[in-house]
């Protein structure tokens, strides 16, 4: 089966204000990888190329060296790669043997840019972020 | 167009990539290939994404090459830039049967998509999507294999220099060992013999993938290549030289006693 | 599997009844028939004469060729002289005798060595008769038997009274070796390839713009030093002065088939470029000193600094009695053998100018005569022979190992002093006498032509790229494509393995930065933050103090 269940990505919070068609669409695009136990997925400080949702498997995230969280299954990260392609603001590492579903902005953006509509609703998702960022 | 084709019938680069077409050449004049396929670009992005008629159509067209494998990427989108500095090539040895040529594919777009190759190419100036297409052969088991260049890359005189191993040619490649190193005049007459250090040789293992097995001290400083390997060599060069013209930088297997040509590119330096 | 055949027909049979140690430090490759002939009664004398003048335990040194390899042996002393060898080596360090060798080397023995050097090398080969060339090569060849006798006259001096203080200091302290011979750091600017002559022409083209911009142009080198040595003036006459003093100088080694800075152009040049740029060296080595002699015991440091200042004295001539001696002979030898070879060559009767090098000297003589042997194609299998082989085809030892030699402990004092003066100096000073004032030099494959200096980050892989800052070296084991990402941050590239054709080399040709591979030791000897300088065309990496 091609690309990502549409259930994991409703529950990213960017992808929140997207229909179930335009989900589909967007599910279609992603495609599986596998990282290796101790693997960096991505380091911070270089440039990102793609988004990821994890399907099984643990992963940390740190900044500036100290331990943040832990991610799990359902848990996604590197979705500003998808809008800027600016450098990553955190390090991600396989704790154990991690599989993801990853969406490359290369694959994104003709999706943006024929579909204003997600778009949009991106650009709300993330102004709420930013609100929420600002308010802590 | 199909976008899985025996390596006698590939040509176009742009669908899949310069070490494709390259090895496409070798096999039309007659020099010594091992038995493979080219995937081109889109190939491998549809096998990655899952679809699954593609993998299937994949399996099917590959499977009587057997196993086990050299999965070999062959960037198409070189813009002009130089393969070996600007490609985040990726090759995975000892694939070790055809079912298990999907999840190779798959890691191989990744490393094309991966954040340092997009980084990488950002920084040279390569803003276009990367496609990378993939060769896949059977996978020797060399006794030595290694690199010759066509002309001394340091002084640029007209001379055959050879680096060579024990085992499979990544070990020269990669640079993890100090290479017996060979140079050669036009006639194939040996202007010097140094012998290297050549302490691990890369070995395919039971059941996929590689390992490094170290060499006893005595073969590691021991002349790998004798007066007729590098007679072998030396014709092979002519012979590359024949198809491509001068300047090749040409990666080469001796597996039972024959002579392999693994890929042939033009020097870059 | 194949091996190198040529090397399997190769048969090594110990030349005599003795034990012989192969000699890969000095002698790297097989030599010419020539050298094989002339080296070993000149090096037999030479030894043998130091070894009496110091009264040591030994007869001399001999050195023997096998299949055109050097192996050397010990030679016993003649029993009836050993009493007076006891004596002598007591007087030696009470008369500090070492000094009287020094004032015969500078009042007699170099200057004139360096006149008769001179003297023959005014001579024009190529304007000499048959008959006068073939005078003139024996002369050459009677020459360069002497000097080779006169280096080794001199070898004990120049090496006992440095071993002498470090086996001292290493009595006191556990200051490394290489420490040790550090503070003998600007006792010998010949050492350093310094010398009167290159200060001279130093000065010149400083003072000389014109002079200068034709040394840093890209023109063909030969031309550009035979025009610089055309200047008027203070420049030109400095050229040559220059020139004269080492230009009939192998670049490297001993051997008549060692080429001599005038015939690289392009290595001498670079010499000069890097005289006339460089930065005096910061002379930290009087506080090297000082830090050293506030680590031994208070009682011992009159003796430390008497023994270092016999030693510092006496440095200089561990370089000098080499390229003042055979080395600059072996030069004039190879020139005139040269003149003998184009001539040969052009009428036909070798295949190349450069395969006379591998007649003996008789045959070379015989050859003008016009004799049928060597042949041609014989001369140039001797010549395929020597290119095709290296010290590692050959077996270290031959014989049969001796018992070591006497506890030291058990000896009369002044022999005792002596054997450990002398064995620590050959032990560690003649097994890293080319690496002694090269000591944290690293030698390498030349991949990448340059010269770069700057710090070295030693990265074991793509989880400490990171580190990298602009300008810096990387310095790891190998290298693979996830390292391109790194290129436009370095400066240059060091590795432990790899080759010419490996992807580090490779990447380090395309980027247009040094390189040095192959250097088996760099992450180990190199540390991480140190600064170093990178030749990739001389494929040599040196840690900077």
């Amino acid at each position: 089966m091609a690309g990502a269940p549409v259930e994991a990505l409703r529950r990213v919070p960017l992808f929140a204000d997207l229909d179930s068609d335009e989900l589909h669409q967007v599910a279609l695009l992603f495609k599986k990888r596998h990282f290796v136990q101790g693997e960096t997925v991505m380091r911070e400080g270089t440039d990102g190329a793609a988004f990821f949702l994890i399907e099984a498997g643990e992963a940390s995230v740190s900044v500036a060296g100290s331990a943040r969280a832990n991610l799990h299954a359902g848990d996604h990260f590197g979705e500003i790669a998808l809008i800027d392609e600016g450098v990553r603001s955190a390090t991600i590492t396989a704790v154990s043997e991690l599989d993801c579903y990853g969406l490359t902005y290369w694959e994104f953006r003709p999706l943006l840019l024929a579909n204003g509509a997600i778009g949009l609703k991106l650009l709300q998702s993330l102004a709420q972020k930013l609100r929420s960022a600002e308010a802590s | 167009m199909s976008g899985v084709l025996p390596l006698a019938e590939v040509a176009d680069t742009s669908v899949f990539g310069s070490k494709a077409v390259g090895l496409g050449e070798a096999v039309r004049a007659g020099l010594p290939v091992p038995d493979g396929f080219a995937l081109s670009g889109q190939t491998v992005e549809q096998v990655a994404a899952g679809d699954e008629a593609t993998v299937s159509a994949v399996i099917g067209t590959v499977r009587p090459l057997g196993g086990p494998l050299a999965v070999r990427s062959s960037a198409a989108d070189e813009d002009g830039a130089d393969a070996s500095f600007a490609g985040q090539h990726l090759t995975l040895l000892n694939v070790p049967t055809v079912d298990a040529l999907p999840p190779a594919l798959a890691e191989i777009w990744w490393s094309a998509n991966s954040d340092s190759a997009i980084s990488y190419r950002k920084r040279v100036g390569l803003f276009t999507r990367p496609s990378v297409a993939v060769v896949v052969q059977r996978l020797l088991d060399p006794e030595t294999a290694g690199v010759m260049f066509t002309r001394n890359p340091v002084t640029g005189a007209d001379e055959r220099m050879i680096e060579a191993s024990l085992g499979l040619g990544e070990a020269v490649v990669a640079g993890l060992v100090i290479p017996d190193s060979y140079r050669l005049d036009r006639e194939g007459n040996a202007l010097e013999r140094r012998p290297g250090l050549k302490r691990i040789a890369i070995r395919r293992k039971e059941g996929g993938g590689t390992f490094e097995e170290e060499v006893p001290a005595a073969a590691a400083e021991q002349h790998c290549l004798g007066d007729d390997d590098l007679a072998a060599l030396s014709g092979l060069a002519r012979r590359c030289e024949e198809v491509y013209g001068p300047g090749r930088d040409i990666e080469w297997a001796i597996a039972d006693g024959t002579l392999y040509l693994l890929q042939c590119r033009a020097v870059t330096r | 599997m194949a091996t190198n055949a040529a090397a399997e027909k190769l048969r090594f049979d110990a030349p005599g009844p003795a034990f012989y140690e192969l000699d890969p430090v000095h002698f790297p490759r097989p030599l010419t028939r020539y050298w094989t002939e002339v080296h070993p009664a000149a090096f037999a004398s030479g030894t043998a004469d130091f070894a009496r003048y110091y009264g040591m335990l030994i007869g001399g040194l001999a050195m023997s060729y096998v299949n055109g390899f050097g192996y050397k042996n010990v030679l016993p002393p003649p029993e009836e002289e050993i009493p007076q060898r006891f004596a002598r080596a007591d007087e030696i360090f009470e008369g500090k005798l070492w000094r009287e060798q020094l004032k015969e080397w500078d009042e007699t023995a170099k200057p004139t060595a360096i006149a008769t050097h001179r003297e023959l090398q005014a001579v024009d080969p190529d304007a000499l008769s048959d008959d006068a060339l073939k005078a003139y090569l024996r002369r050459c060849r009677d020459h360069h038997a002497a000097m080779i006798e006169q280096h080794m006259r001199f070898t004990a001096s120049a090496v006992v009274p440095t071993g002498d203080f470090v086996a001292h200091v290493s009595d006191w302290t556990d200051v490394p070796l290489p420490e040790l011979l550090g503070l003998m750091r600007g006792a010998s600017p010949v050492s350093a390839g310094a010398s009167a002559q290159l200060e001279r022409l130093v000065a010149a083209l400083r003072g000389d713009p014109d002079a200068q911009a034709l040394l840093a142009s890209t023109d063909d080198p030969h031309r550009v030093l035979t025009e610089l040595r055309a200047f008027d003036g203070e420049t030109g006459a400095a050229v040559t002065d220059y020139l004269d003093l080492v230009g009939n100088r192998p670049l490297d080694g001993f051997d008549i088939s060692e080429p001599t800075a005038l015939e690289l152009p392009d290595a001498l040049l670079r010499a000069i470029r890097t005289a006339v740029a460089g930065d005096a060296e910061a002379n930290d080595v009087e506080q090297r000193i000082a830090d050293v002699r506030a680590k031994v015991p208070e009682e011992h440091r009159d003796t430390f600094d008497e023994l270092l200042g016999e030693a510092r004295l006496m440095y200089r001539l561990r370089d000098e009695r080499g390229v003042y001696s055979d080395i600059w002979a072996s030069g004039i030898m190879r020139r005139a053998a040269l003149g003998a070879g184009r001539r040969l060559a052009s009428a036909g009767r070798i295949n190349e100018p450069q395969h006379v090098l591998d007649a003996g000297l008789e045959e070379m003589c015989g050859l003008l005569d016009g004799a049928a042997s060597p042949s041609a194609d014989e001369l140039g299998s001797r010549a395929a022979y020597r290119a095709a082989h290296s010290a590692k085809d050959a077996p270290a030892t031959l014989g049969t190992p001796e018992p070591p030699p006497p506890d030291p402990s058990g000896l009369p004092p002044g022999i005792a002093r002596l054997m450990r003066a002398t064995g620590t100096a050959l032990g560690a000073l003649f097994g890293s006498s080319e690496a002694e004032h090269e000591e944290h030099l690293l030698r390498g494959l030349a991949a990448s032509p340059g010269i770069y200096e700057g710090t070295a980050r030693l990265i074991s892989g793509a989880a400490e790229f990171e580190r990298i800052v602009q300008g810096d070296v990387l310095v790891t084991i190998s290298t693979t494509e996830a390292f391109n990402i790194l290129l436009p941050l370095l400066g240059a590239i060091v590795t432990d393995s790899g080759g010419l054709l490996s992807h580090s080399a490779i990447v380090a040709r395309e980027y247009g930065i040094p390189g040095v591979v192959g250097t088996r030791q760099g992450t180990e000897l190199i540390a991480d933050g140190a600064r170093v300088r990178v030749d990739g065309t001389a494929g040599e990496v040196t840690v900077l103090p």
